[in-house]
């Protein structure tokens, strides 16, 4: 930040008459000329300064709105997702190996073994980044929650590999913990994450702090054109080059200040349009299809009595939709226009295959074909529940990650225009202020 | 509404937890209601005085689908539907090696689908918890319901039993390294059943005053005693024996102190079929199947077969 020194003040010549108060304006029509020179020259400095201080501080705001955007919160918040996320399937990967039976495919057993991997990647920079934050709490639970959801879900691997019932009472046990307790944990950390970047996002692309430069930078400009109109009336002179200086010192951190701004601006919003918020849509859709999944494989785990995983498959479908309102509806909006657009609409196409193939799975098991159904949800066929949603899944994914690449590259190119910018217009600013000073000064010294 | 199965577990935890945490220390609380509880099994044996719960209807000769009869009902639909247990070691289980369910219960249902169509196949299980087992037979959801189920009074007014076809009694299965012996010595201690069993019951009205923690399935009540959640798991000594068949750590203790006969439960408006099954279980005491079932799932030696017991 600029130091703005003490401005030269105007020492007064003559007392005003005793019992009366003069006005700003009687006092400078009062003036000889130097004494009007010197209340400019001060004017003009102090204004010059105030105005290098203020276009400094604003342009600070926006810079570390934008590089928070960049540098924290977007990183936090794709920790969030990407928790919340690996931990969905996790839970809905764990449930469709425990029904593939004792000897589980290897590839289930990677890609569980990936989720927690990612899960615990992302939860400890979470962490650090974290610091005193709200999220602090949600992510102590999720750090303190793991290792016991890992363990359960190991107990219930060796119970089912020994052919035992028990192995299912443990995944169950598993589950419940997960859409219990740390699901819940991670929905909270992504839409803290979210908040933070939408705030932060919000600052570097505002308009009320740009609209105050603005107003500034027209009094300004009208200060220095009547501070030369009125030079050239009084001493005929046309161009005084102090002043000259400072007035192509102001255009120049005018302009700079404009496109910077209005550059940025446009980075910001599309990496935002374009990337963040169909992003966050999208992750949405994917977790809620994750849902769906661990349900449907629950379901056949825990044939055991009340229909509440189908029910909850039932509630997540009409979440997820297609159609008006819906989570996957809204990722197709958000991304439209955005590279993922192809892939969400694709996810769109395949969620509604893929109820269908999820009726004949339940319709088999309900009529006692349990193995059959099993067979559908865990092998890839053409058309199985579970070729189905691996495409919806990979969809999905597809979409967040070429919109995360939208984000980011936007992001970092609205960061990067603020660079050299507070410190250009300070300097500009004080160009300003000496161009003021030396200009008036010359004048100033033809008195003496 | 019920909370989801999955919640209920986690719930329940918390709840008994807090419970628990609350009881223990002031063990004065707990001693200060024995007053209360001789009045409760009197009260229940008071109803079923004039109740011979054992005895079921008699059987007109072999097993035969009569015409308009329910078995003709079932033969026309081509399939017999019966609630089981899914999760009870060698009564009703899904055996993970096979994806099937399997055990001493679902022989029984599989004899009876083998005296409707002639082949043991024809059957589309339901997996039920404890607590359904009723409203399933009433709802006519199921058929029949062979499922660890105890034939007593109370639920004769709901549903009907067929003949005794396994003695069961209650007992309490501990960690190897309990010095537990019987529910005497768990007063204040958490043991657990599922939700809907006789077994509970006999735990809430228990001298000692354990306190009982109710899940829904006999597995759950094996991982919260391997998690140190309870002390101890009372039930029938056949579920226990399949507990204790999954942990070796564990071991049953005490003699039992209830008795706890099985039967299959049928809908109240089929005597017809409740005679047919009755007729197919005295095929099966006698012709050896019985003894073949009790050797491969319970073990040996094998004891005589629950005799029939029918109503005047």
């Amino acid at each position: 930040m600029t130091a703005v020194g003490d401005p030269p003040r105007p020492a007064p010549d003559t007392r005003p008459a005793p019992g009366t108060r003069p006005t700003l304006g009687q006092l400078v029509r009062a003036r000889t000329t130097p004494a009007k020179l010197r209340l400019l020259l001060a004017g003009l400095v102090v204004l010059c300064l105030v105005w290098g201080g203020l276009a400094a501080w604003v342009v600070s705001q926006r810079a570390s709105g934008a590089s928070d955007v960049v540098g924290t919160s977007e990183p936090l918040s794709l920790d969030g997702q990407q928790i919340y996320r690996a931990l969905s399937d996790a839970d809905a990967t764990a449930a469709s190996a425990f029904l593939s039976g004792g000897l589980e495919p290897i590839a289930a057993r990677h890609r569980y073994q990936a989720d927690i991997a990612q899960a615990a990647r992302h939860l400890e920079s979470a962490t650090a980044a974290a610091g005193h934050s709200p999220a602090a709490r949600d992510l102590a639970v999720l750090s303190a929650g793991l290792p016991i959801y890992t363990g359960e879900v190991e107990t219930a691997r060796a119970n089912n590999r020994l052919g035992l019932p028990l192995g299912a009472a443990y995944l169950r046990e598993a589950s419940a913990l997960m859409r219990g307790t740390l699901l819940p944990a991670a929905r909270d950390v992504s839409a803290q994450a979210d908040a933070q970047l939408t705030a932060a996002s919000g600052r570097a692309t505002g308009l009320p702090l740009a609209l105050i430069l603005l107003v500034a930078a027209g009094l300004l400009g009208y200060a220095l054109y009547r501070a030369q109109r009125w030079l050239f009336q009084r001493t005929h002179r046309r161009l005084n080059p102090g002043l000259v200086v400072a007035s192509v010192a102001a255009v120049v951190s005018l302009l700079w200040l404009a496109v910077a701004f209005f550059v940025a601006r446009a980075d910001l919003l599309e990496a935002r349009d374009h990337g963040s918020a169909p992003v966050a849509a999208l992750a949405r859709a994917d977790i809620a299809a994750l849902r769906a999944r661990a349900d449907e494989s629950l379901t056949l785990i825990d044939a055991g009595g009340d229909d509440n995983f189908e029910t909850d498959f039932k509630a997540v479908e009409h979440r997820l939709g297609p159609g008006p309102g819906t989570l996957l509806t809204d990722a197709v909006t958000a991304a439209h226009g955005s590279p993922g657009a192809g892939p969400a609409s694709a996810a769109a196409t395949t969620a509604t295959a893929w109820y269908a193939a999820h009726r004949l799975v339940r319709s088999l098991d309900n009529n006692g074909k349990h193995t059959d159904a099993v067979r559908l949800v865990t092998t890839s066929g053409p058309d199985h529940s579970g070729t189905l949603f691996t495409r919806l899944d990979g969809s999905l994914t597809a979409a967040i990650a070429a919109d995360q690449v939208v984000f980011r590259s936007h992001a970092l190119a609205g960061r990067d225009v603020f660079t050299g910018l507070e410190v250009g217009v300070i300097v500009l600013a004080l160009i300003m202020a000496a161009g003021c000073f030396r200009g008036l000064s010359t004048r100033l010294a033809e008195y003496r | 509404m019920k909370p989801p199965a999955w919640l209920r577990l986690p719930t329940l935890l918390v709840v008994t937890g807090a419970l628990a945490a609350w009881a223990v220390p002031g063990s004065a609380a707990v001693t200060a209601r024995p007053a209360q509880h001789p009045a409760m099994p009197a009260a229940a044996a008071a109803g079923s005085t004039s109740c011979d719960p054992t005895a079921s209807l008699r059987p007109a000769g072999p097993p035969r689908v009569t015409p308009g009869s329910f078995m003709a009902k079932i033969r026309a639909r081509g399939y017999l539907i019966a609630g089981v247990d899914q999760n009870t070691y060698h009564f009703g289980y899904l055996n993970p090696l096979d994806g099937k369910i399997e055990g001493f219960d679902i022989d029984m249902v599989r004899a009876v689908a083998k005296a409707i169509f002639g082949n043991p196949g024809k059957v589309r299980f339901k997996a039920i918890s404890d607590d359904q087992r009723i409203p399933a037979v009433r709802s006519g959801a199921v058929d029949i319901v062979a499922h660890t189920m105890t034939i007593n009074c109370e639920r004769l007014q709901l549903v009907d039993f067929s003949s005794v076809y396994f003695d069961a009694g209650q007992r309490v299965l501990v960690p190897s390294n309990s010095r537990a012996t019987s529910l005497a010595d768990l007063g204040g201690k958490r043991v657990c059943a599922t939700t809907g069993s006789t077994s509970i019951a006999n735990i809430k009205a228990a001298a000692s005053h354990p306190i009982p923690v109710a899940v829904p399935f006999w597995t759950d009540c094996l991982v919260l005693l391997q998690q140190g959640d309870v002390a101890a798991v009372s039930t029938d000594d056949s579920i226990l024996d399949g507990l204790a068949a999954q942990d070796p750590w564990t071991k049953i203790v005490g003699p039992r102190f209830t008795s706890e006969p099985y039967g299959l439960a049928i809908s109240q408006q089929h005597p017809d079929f409740v005679r047919f099954v009755n007729a197919a279980l005295q095929q099966l005491r006698t012709d050896g199947q019985w003894a073949a079932s009790y050797a491969h799932w319970v073990g040996t030696p094998v004891p005589a077969p629950p005799p029939a017991h029918y109503k005047a």
